[in-house]
């Protein structure tokens, strides 16, 4: 081997280490530090666990709680074989009255057994995101119009700034009961419990998606606008071609802030006033006070901090669709 | 298969008899998808067992069974109709009739069961108590123990100028009643309630201050420090003696042997409005009531299991199984045999008798929830009002024609008039006669008597 | 041969807490169709003011605007303007931006097929016919001006309104800028007023520069006529003994006539030169 060969190896060599160093620096920063980060938590908490002490026991460790994930899709499959037994025995029993009976409209009625932890997950996430969207609906519309007059603004701002700080577990009776006063119907569509929950969670979520799109829209670049006067550009077409592209970001940076907070309103929410959720599993295992309880509400609290951050993910994904200002919808 | 019986005995009256149903046949359910509510309790049993065993079904029952935050809101439940019926105070339905609290017709055909509390006071108090507490030849304090233990610890307390308060489940409640006739029995002042006054805190003159906490919650605020001792029903006695933070001191069966407990309420609008529905359900929950005491409370155990289920009572089976299973543990290792600590089918349990519902009203006179003097007559009228054997003495002879129970398990019901005779078997040896309650109020030492108005 | 535009006796006054402020007093300028005008001055002159005045954003405390025989009451896009920073939409391409104004302005004049080819037109002739489907954020700052610049001349306004449209470009394209506009200016000959901060952009560009006083009540000082023959090379021009004179006319009028002495910290205006982004009023 030539020693100009040796050399190139070896700059090949250096070459090849540089890029593998890259690699591993970027491996080091995707997977194996949040990794290790995990593995430490998880360190953390089964020795802190073990050192404390519960009228319910030691406190669950992350083995206690694994084994409750898998007894919790366990109960689930039971639960969905229970159900199935339940239509089978209807569907006999609705033949049979039909038999003796034939003005007899035989109905197919629900499942009456109880809700599973996955069907909880279910019906808060469906609860969350109609309380939202319902939030939404109205906040941006809203924003805009205080956005662009400064008079509405400064006469609905004292009133916005007094209901923010407002805590769902006060909002709850109220809802509570102008919901049970007003929403009146033999058949309703919608349960009384869900209108409750995503009530109040709308009431919550609904003010950071107004202030921030209110900013949003008077924060308009004063040339932005000076080519819109100079385009004569026409109401409408000025708020749909500049008002609200120009604040789709600051809307975003609001929606964020809004989702958060309605995901952990309804998880009080649910809790105060047992409508079915996750909010509810927790307050029910806390009550029913079994051995057990505690490492199903820790698991509980996992999928709930789980869930919110894939909520904030989606909604930074939508934003990234959505948004030009990409800056800010960084992952 | 128990559906297809009854489908059997229901298509027979069809096709035999003319197209209205004979008398003494039950129609179809009006309503067929019901919700009921419970608190979890042991005691709520009958409605987890008659749903697990289908006898909702057999009747044509489709019931959901929803846990309630507490009696409140459980008894708002049935008044506005979110709830179709309800595990329920014995003192609820007449409270809510009476016009105590939230006014609103109840009405109850079934009674859920016999005994099932106990008094549970910190590990802190019982410490002080137990030196008052005669020892028997094993070393082990002698039952039942009596609110004489207490008073000394609470006058200690009283010097100290320490408030000592007591937690109990809801003012019209059973707890509330008893554990104020345990503390009156041993001289301790449970207080008065004056709600024409507008006082409903049941605080005046009192010496041991009463407060509401939901019963899943009482082991929680006993940990707290909150309170020093409460009345519930189970499990949550026993969870105390788990967990290590309380000692039960005495069973409601001690402070009077099978006293009735809980009631299953309906609205009186619902009964009305669906009478087959109302008779079938009863039906459903005397056959839930029967498998539970059924051999000598064999099934027990099964029960237990059931009721452990997180949507249930969901307390570990060890604790709920205690009591279910015919012991009860006082102090850790002091485990005695209670058999009838719950009882839901022998001795009658089932039937709704007036008198049972007129002691809860001479305890509301008594400790001042009814302020003014009332007639025996007005007792009696008011128990006729909330109390319904006529709907239980239906749902149960069908039940007999079906051969599903036996007519020996019931009272007479050609003679039956809704009155226990005189009842002895009280912890202070007074003697109560449902039929004369003005003269039994009158009995007491501590307590509003005739004439008497805060 | 009548002036297009008169901007007649205008003074300018903003109410302030501590009295008020007269920026401009009797401002009085007639310009031709076709003129090339430059407006220079010091810092807080009011150079802006009068330029937002024609465009119609501020209206003229007393006097007025006259353009072809109307007065001038609020912006148009007859007097198109080229923002300082650019001022493009950032959430639309090169071509949506020009598209904007021009679905505004040619509504009813033009089908979808003449819109699409006179975009590309005014787009070509910027030479950002390359890059038409990139957004601002995606472009070069002087590419970005180009936009800017294609946009208002796809108005097709009566005059061309720009606002130190080089000033936050660095030299090199700077000067690349203003050849290139030469180039345009050779094929439209369109009317403009233009603010500049910049001596050899005035002389190279212009027809007339008129310079402006220092405020408080800044006026027009002086008037230079620029003739040179066009097209310019700015190479031989800067070896011509006109151009030069013309050149130290216009220092000799900033830096000895109308000297001023700039407080150390920097002014707010100084600061709105150096940083784009801010608003330019």
């Amino acid at each position: 081997m030539s020693i100009v060969t040796l050399a190139n190896k070896a700059t090949n060599n250096v070459g090849i280490a540089n890029s593998l160093q890259h690699i591993l620096t970027k491996y080091l920063n995707v997977f194996i530090a949040p990794f290790l980060g995990i593995l430490f938590f998880l360190g953390i908490w089964s020795i802190a666990a073990q050192n404390i002490q519960t009228s319910l026991g030691v406190f669950p460790g992350p083995s206690a709680v694994l084994t409750q994930f898998s007894s919790l899709y366990e109960e689930h499959l039971a639960e969905r074989d229970k159900a199935d037994a339940f239509y089978e025995r209807q569907e006999k029993r609705n033949a049979a009255r039909v038999a003796q009976d034939p003005n007899y409209v035989a109905k197919v009625r629900k499942y009456t057994g109880k809700e599973t932890f996955l069907d909880q997950i279910i019906t808060s996430l469906i609860t969350v995101m109609s309380g939202f969207i319902l939030a939404t609906v109205i906040a941006i519309p809203l924003g805009i119009t205080l956005g662009l007059s400064k008079i509405l603004n400064t006469a609905i701002n004292p009133i916005i700034q007094i209901f923010k700080p407002v805590s769902p577990l006060a909002w709850l009776p109220l809802v509570t009961m102008v919901v049970s006063a007003t929403y009146v119907s033999d058949d309703p569509f919608f349960a009384k419990s869900f209108l409750n929950s995503m009530i109040t969670v709308t009431l919550c979520c609904l003010w950071p998606m107004v202030i921030n799109t209110s900013i949003g829209v008077a924060a308009l670049d004063q040339d932005l606008l000076n080519v819109s006067k100079v385009l004569r550009l026409p109401a409408l077409t000025h708020v749909r071609k500049i008002i609200i592209p120009s604040s789709i970001p600051m809307m975003f940076t609001g929606m964020r802030l809004s989702l958060g907070i309605a995901w952990m309103v309804l998880i009080a929410a649910e809790m105060l006033a047992q409508s079915p959720g996750l909010g509810k599993f927790v307050w029910d295992e806390f009550q029913n006070g079994s051995s057990e309880s505690l490492s199903r509400i820790m698991a509980a609290v996992l999928v709930i901090g789980f869930i919110g951050f894939l909520l904030d993910r989606a909604m930074l994904y939508l934003q990234r669709l959505v948004s030009w200002d990409k800056s800010n919808a960084a992952l | 298969m128990n559906w297809l019986k009854s489908a059997k005995v229901i298509a027979f009256a069809v096709i035999f008899s003319s197209p209205a149903l004979h008398a003494d046949e039950i129609g179809f359910a009006e309503k067929e998808e019901l919700t009921f509510g419970f608190i979890k309790l042991t005691d709520m049993a009958p409605i987890a067992i008659a749903y697990e065993n289908g006898y909702f079904e057999d009747e044509g029952l489709y019931v959901t069974i929803e846990a309630q935050a507490n009696w409140k809101v459980l008894l708002d439940g049935v008044i506005d109709g979110r709830l179709d019926g309800a595990h329920m105070l014995a003192g609820q339905p007449i409270a809510a009739t009476m016009g105590y609290g939230t006014k609103a017709d109840i009405i109850t055909p079934f009674s859920m069961d016999l005994n099932g509390n106990g008094i549970t006071v910190s590990n802190e108090i019982w410490a002080k108590m137990k030196k008052n507490i005669p020892k028997g030849a094993d070393g082990k304090p002698v039952h039942p123990i009596k609110a004489d233990a207490l008073k000394p610890v609470v006058e200690e307390y009283r010097d100290k100028g320490k408030a000592f308060n007591m937690g109990m489940v809801f003012p019209v409640s059973t707890h509330n009643y008893e554990l104020r006739y345990w503390l009156a029995a041993g001289g301790i002042h449970p207080g008065y309630y004056a709600p024409h006054k507008s006082d409903t805190t049941g605080q005046i003159d009192a010496e041991v201050l009463l407060s509401v906490t939901p019963p899943p919650q009482m082991p929680a605020t006993l940990e707290a420090g909150t309170i020093y001792g409460y009345c519930v029903g189970e499990p949550w006695n026993q969870q105390a003696v788990f967990k290590g933070i309380g000692v039960p001191v005495v069973t409601d069966y001690e402070i009077w042997k099978n006293n009735p407990e809980k009631v299953f309420g309906i609205s009186a609008e619902f009964a009305e409005k669906y009478p087959n529905t109302t008779i079938r359900l009863t039906r459903a929950l005397i056959r839930a009531a029967q498998w539970l005491d059924e051999n000598d409370n064999a099934n027990r155990p099964a029960a237990v299991k059931i009721l452990s289920q997180s949507n249930y009572v969901g307390a570990d089976y060890d604790v709920i199984a205690n009591s279910m299973t015919g012991t009860f543990e006082y102090e850790k290792g002091d485990k005695r045999e209670v058999p009838d600590f719950n009882v839901f089918f022998r001795y009658n349990a089932t039937y709704p008798y007036y008198s049972d519902a007129i002691w809860y009203m001479t305890q509301m006179r008594r400790w001042g929830q009814i302020s003014e003097d009332k007639s025996d007559d007005w007792y009696k009228d008011l128990a006729k009002k909330v109390y319904r054997p006529d709907i239980y003495t239906q749902a149960a002879k069908s039940l007999i024609k079906d051969k599903l129970v036996q007519a020996k398990d019931f009272p007479n019901f050609a003679t039956e008039d809704g009155y226990r005779s005189p009842q002895k078997h009280f912890i202070d040896n007074i003697v109560y006669d449902g039929k004369e309650p003005n003269a039994y109020i009158n009995k007491f030492s501590i307590g509003l008597k005739s004439g008497d108005k805060l | 041969m009548n002036p297009i535009l008169d901007i007649s006796h205008i003074d300018m006054v903003f109410p302030t807490p501590k009295g008020d402020f007269t920026a401009l007093k009797d401002v009085n300028l007639q310009i031709n169709k076709g003129e090339y005008i430059s407006l220079i001055g010091h810092s807080g002159c009011g150079k802006s003011t009068v330029l937002n005045i024609v465009a119609g954003l501020h209206q003229a405390t007393s006097g007025g605007v006259i353009l072809n025989g109307a007065e001038v009451k609020e912006p148009g896009p007859e007097r198109a303007v080229v923002f300082q920073n650019h001022s493009l939409l950032p959430w639309l391409t090169a071509y949506q931006n020009v598209e904007l104004a021009v679905k505004q302005v040619f509504a009813k004049k033009m089908n979808k097929k003449e819109m699409q080819e006179w975009i590309e037109y005014n787009l070509t002739l910027v030479h950002m016919d390359h890059a038409m489907e990139k957004r601002p954020d995606e472009i070069s700052g002087g590419m970005k001006q180009r936009v800017g610049i294609a946009r208002a001349l796809a108005m097709q306004p009566e005059i061309l309104l720009m606002d130190e449209p080089f000033g936050a470009l660095d030299a090199l394209t700077r000067a690349h800028m203003q050849d290139s506009l030469m180039e345009i200016q050779a094929e439209l000959n369109n009317t403009v007023i233009m603010i500049t901060h910049d001596v050899d952009e005035a002389v190279l560009l212009s027809d007339r520069i008129i310079m402006m006083t220092n405020g408080p009540e800044a006026t027009i000082g002086e008037i230079l006529e620029i003739d040179l023959d066009r097209p310019r090379s700015r190479l031989d021009l800067a070896k011509d003994e006109k151009y030069n004179r013309y050149r130290a006319q216009v220092l000799e009028f900033l830096y000895k006539k109308q000297r001023k002495v700039e407080p150390m910290r920097k002014s707010k205006t100084e600061n709105k030169v150096k940083t784009p982004i801010t608003s330019n009023l």
